[in-house]
């Protein structure tokens, strides 16, 4: 769609449109994922809020990075987000995003996410309770809701500097484009 | 169905262990010299512990040595059988058990990953779970992990602070 035409009053009835139907890619890399079938299912019903799982990465807008993350996965998780469709959200979800977590002394696992990937907002915890990703996933409905959620945006304004970091990591990484 | 002791005397009848070993109800090691290991895993195989659980390893760095330990189970007997042998570090090579059970070649490879134990007759010894290694394997004691994690990553920055202080 024209960039220009997307804009003003236009752009608010998309992100209006947008933060009532999210569908999360169910691509779980780390111990974070068993707290999300709770999420889904009956006890805590995350589609009351119009949030649901969706299959593949074309057709989702949420990417939850669901724990750690070996450098391994990393690639893998790379080539999910590019394939995805903007816009695009990723969210960190408990320590080992943040920080490294439990795993900060470990020789195969990113220790901050957010140098590989633009990540929208981090759900702290190890794990978080499905209470807290509720929780963290309403913000995020808020935030898309009054345009703050740009992650897809920075991503291509910071090319380089995204492309830099995954290859000092990685070495040599598969583009789509 | 053969219990404990009856196993033991099997293996003292036809091999010569360096140490046998009941270690709880179901669960037996030996330790056996290298160059008998490959036939002794053949043998049990025939006598019904048919199934390789894994094989892993240990580094003991000060003697110089690697230690593998062959876990093998049977169906019939219910019992739990570890078969120890020590190589030597530098070159560390041993004799793959490929022949007798095809899945010993996976372990393998996760073994040649972690520890660079190299398995004669094993040609397919390519990365199975690391990607693109370019340091001495991570699972060996002389590997400074904590060297490497600082070099390799950034931590976070807390106000100048790291949450590793």
């Amino acid at each position: 769609m024209n960039n220009n035409f997307v804009k003003g009053s236009w752009q608010e009835i998309l992100d209006w449109a947008q933060n009532k139907s999210i569908n999360m890619l169910h691509y779980c890399t780390g111990c974070g994922a068993i707290e999300l079938p709770p999420t889904m299912t009956s006890r805590y019903d995350m589609s009351r809020f119009g949030i649901g799982p969706a299959a593949t990465p074309r057709q989702a807008d949420l990417l939850l990075v669901t724990g750690y993350l070996s450098t391994k996965t990393l690639r893998r998780l790379i080539y999910t987000y590019e394939q995805m469709q903007a816009p695009k959200f990723v969210v960190g979800f408990g320590s080992c995003t943040i920080n490294g977590g439990m795993y900060w002394d470990s020789y195969n696992t990113i220790k901050q996410l957010d140098k590989y990937l633009p990540v929208e907002m981090y759900i702290a915890g190890c794990m978080p309770r499905p209470e807290a990703i509720l929780d963290g996933l309403l913000k995020l409905k808020k935030m898309i809701a009054n345009g703050e959620a740009d992650g897809y945006k920075r991503y291509e304004e910071n090319l380089d500097f995204y492309h830099q970091n995954q290859e000092a990591i990685l070495g040599e990484v598969q583009r789509t484009q | 169905m053969r219990n404990e002791k009856d196993l033991l005397q099997l293996i003292n009848a036809h091999f010569d262990p360096l140490k046998l070993e009941i270690k709880r109800k179901q669960n037996i090691s030996v330790e056996f010299k290298k160059e008998g290991l490959i036939q002794a895993l053949s043998f049990l195989k025939s006598h019904s512990y048919r199934h390789l659980s894994t094989i892993s390893c240990v580094d003991w760095l000060d003697e110089g040595e690697f230690e593998l330990v062959y876990h093998l189970f049977s169906y019939d007997d219910l019992i739990n059988i570890s078969l120890k042998t020590r190589i030597k570090r530098d070159p560390g090579i041993f004799q793959t058990a490929k022949e007798i059970w095809p899945v010993a070649e996976f372990y393998e490879r996760d073994i040649h990953d972690f520890f660079g134990v190299k398995f004669k007759g094993n040609d397919n010894l390519e990365e199975l779970i690391l990607e693109n290694w370019q340091e001495i394997p991570p699972m060996r004691k002389d590997f400074d992990t904590r060297k490497f994690v600082n070099d390799k990553y950034e931590w976070r920055d807390y106000n100048g602070q790291k949450h590793t202080d």
